[in-house]
């Protein structure tokens, strides 16, 4: 089968495509052939180092497929079922064996590639609203990235549930995306600081959380822009790591909370994953969630899909399509 | 007693008795002195002091550990009867018996307090119960309430519980539901540990309270600790917690916790870490008067035992320091002016 393999770490171009032989499922894994992979931040942590796994290794944590074979201990899956998954390292392939209890079956009316934008960024997206700060109708919440690919799930799930959602965007065109997902307002960081303009807004009083995926470079103003009490929850760190944090700080700001968050913690049961999918498909059939795929590329040019995803170049999904 | 003649004196603007801070210092810092009896500003009220409560705040403060401009009256909370008015107090009058936490000054024989921050005592509490409930039970009040919402089947960690928060926190963990895994360093704070409703002790000066509080959830940890010894407990505390559980830390009785790497919350279970402090949970007067009610409540109700160690005259107030860094007291000190 065709797969991108990374042989050593290092910038896009140390993803190779090469031929390998299909795997074969372990006793609780199926095999699927994969429909659409999903390119995440993630995977290029994987790929220059910032996170560590044994080499040589084939990227791609999610996607969609239709199961092929089973190992012998599979009893919730039957060959031929459409699934998604996320967490399921070696995606970037034309087949990939995954662990039983990281499939989700996909139903019939949702498409392969909705399927996979929501595994990931929806998941997050979901568990941010609904888990690790609780957002109600009568709170406001800033949004960072809210053009990315979590940013523009998130700004959606916080209008359905009633909040007012303040979201910040690095270019107009990503600002526009954002107002179009339901935004409220949305600042344009590049231009106008986001501390004093969120102050503003908010009448001085600051937002109820404060959902970012930026880390180091929002880290201090998140603090200076939060009500009494508020909650500040941090799900990324594209920026890079926010420095040690003194906790007399919290109490100084005013008795705030602070949160690092990873999906795993949040998808730690069977039951809470497939109740977080299902959510998350209702809403996609509902049209109640739409998906922003920016673009779609061979496996061949997962080179240019990283290339792309670095330069931040595209609002929404990337994919690759083996 | 107080005579109702040296009452009159003392409402006519002649001297008072206070406790002064000229200078930072130890206990020998608290100085007996005369002032002159508050006026009320337009906004205040002016209230004869029968308790007033002894805190760790105070001990700062004292130390200029906590910055005050000197020189300065101590004392955090009290009790008393309001004696006299500002032009613009409506909802209050001479005679009501209140109490109040968060304004400088109560070590004395009178002082003015915004009426915005006085809250009326119901007939079955006595004034030293008010006192002393002001900011412990508030305190544990807003921690398992409202930092973090316990409830009913979940578990609980509280460090120093049979500290002046801890013994009242216990209850109302207890109270809610919850199961109560309790820190304490001897036998006879265990006794008070477990008359406050804890179900488990920990002694952390015999045994490793992270091993334990392991053991003691089946290795799946709490949802919530409850920590005023900050330094040495902080980074244990992470380890005991749950998958998304709370660390709430309040106090730093150890020393102060240093600054953290975000990441281990991450790695040990997406984790929430917070740094509340009492002003900021009886901010409005909605939220003070709703508090107060509730520990008030729960006071005349014989939910919440207050265990009031120890009263002291104004005149003692050294002594009262000295007791309470000493760590010898177990329950809250009262100063009586």
């Amino acid at each position: 089968m065709k797969a991108i393999r990374v042989s050593h770490i290092g910038g896009p171009e140390v993803l190779e495509l090469v031929e390998l032989a299909v795997p074969q499922p372990k006793p609780a894994e199926a095999l699927v052939k994969v429909s659409v992979a999903g390119v995440n931040s993630i995977d290029s942590q994987f790929r220059d180092g910032r996170l560590r796994t044994p080499l040589p290794f084939i990227p791609g944590h999610e996607g969609t497929g239709v199961v092929t074979a089973l190992g012998p201990q599979v009893k919730g899956v039957n060959i031929g079922d459409r699934v998604a998954w996320s967490g399921t390292l070696g995606s970037y392939a034309d087949y990939v064996a995954a662990s039983e209890e990281h499939l989700v079956p996909v139903p019939a009316n949702i498409s392969d590639e909705q399927a996979v934008a929501a595994m990931v960024h929806g998941l997050t997206a979901h568990y941010l609203v609904n888990d690790a700060h609780k957002l109600k109708g009568d709170e406001t919440a800033l949004v960072h990235a809210a053009g990315g690919g979590v940013g523009l799930l998130l700004v959606q799930m916080a209008r359905a549930v009633g909040a007012r959602v303040i979201g910040t965007a690095s270019s107009d065109e990503k600002a526009q995306l954002a107002r179009e997902a339901g935004a409220d307002e949305v600042i344009v960081f590049t231009r106008t600081d986001f501390e004093s303009e969120v102050t503003r807004l908010t009448g001085g009083k600051g937002v109820d959380v404060v959902y970012d995926g930026v880390g180091k470079a929002t880290f201090e103003k998140n603090l200076n822009v939060m009500r009494r009490r508020g909650m500040l929850v941090i799900y990324g760190m594209s920026s890079g790591a926010v420095p040690p944090v003194d906790p007399a700080k919290l109490s100084e700001k005013g008795s705030l909370y602070m949160a690092r968050t990873t999906l795993a913690h949040f998808t730690a049961t069977r039951d809470e994953l497939l109740a977080r999918t299902s959510a998350l498909f209702a809403m996609i059939a509902e049209g109640k969630l739409k998906l922003q795929i920016a673009r779609k590329y061979s496996l061949a040019d997962a080179v240019q899909a990283h290339r792309d995803m670095d330069a931040r170049k595209f609002a929404g999904k990337l994919l690759l399509v083996p | 007693m107080k005579s109702r003649i040296l009452r009159r004196v003392a409402e006519s603007k002649f001297p008072m008795k206070a406790i002064q801070v000229k200078q930072p210092g130890g206990p020998e810092a608290l100085e007996l002195v005369e002032l002159p009896v508050p006026e009320p500003k337009a906004s205040e009220a002016v209230v004869k002091l029968a308790a007033s409560g002894v805190n760790f705040i105070d001990v700062y403060q004292r130390e200029g550990r906590y910055k005050v401009p000197l020189p300065f009256v101590l004392g955090q909370e009290g009790a008393g009867v309001i004696t006299a008015v500002g032009t613009e107090v409506k909802s209050l009058k001479k005679g009501d018996r209140v109490a109040w936490t968060g304004v400088l000054g109560g070590y004395a024989e009178y002082a003015a307090v915004p009426a915005d921050r006085l809250v009326a005592i119901p007939a079955g509490v006595t004034d030293s119960q008010a006192a002393a409930a002001m900011l412990q039970g508030m305190t544990a009040h807003y921690l398992c309430h409202d930092t973090y919402p316990l409830k009913r089947g979940e578990t609980a960690l509280v460090h120093a519980a049979a500290g002046g928060v801890g013994l009242l926190l216990v209850q109302m963990a207890h109270d809610i539901g919850a199961r109560v895994l309790a820190t304490v360093s001897t036998e006879e704070k265990a006794k008070l540990a477990r008359e406050a409703g804890a179900d488990e002790i920990i002694f952390y000066t015999k045994s490793d309270f992270e091993a334990e509080t392991k053991r003691l959830t089946n290795g799946q940890g709490v949802h919530v600790v409850y920590d005023s010894v900050g330094k040495t407990t902080f980074e244990k505390g992470l380890n005991v917690l749950r998958p998304r559980g709370f660390m709430v830390l309040f106090g730093g009785s150890s020393g102060a916790v240093p600054p953290f790497d975000l990441i281990a919350l991450s790695q040990k279970g997406s984790l929430y870490v917070t740094r509340p402090t009492l002003g900021h949970y009886i901010a409005t007067r909605e939220e003070l008067m709703a508090r107060s009610s509730a520990v008030f409540g729960m006071i005349t109700s014989g939910k919440l035992k207050l265990r009031i160690e120890h009263t002291y005259a104004l005149g003692e107030a050294q002594q009262a320091h000295r007791d309470l860094e000493g760590r010898k007291t177990t329950g809250k000190l009262l100063l009586m002016p």
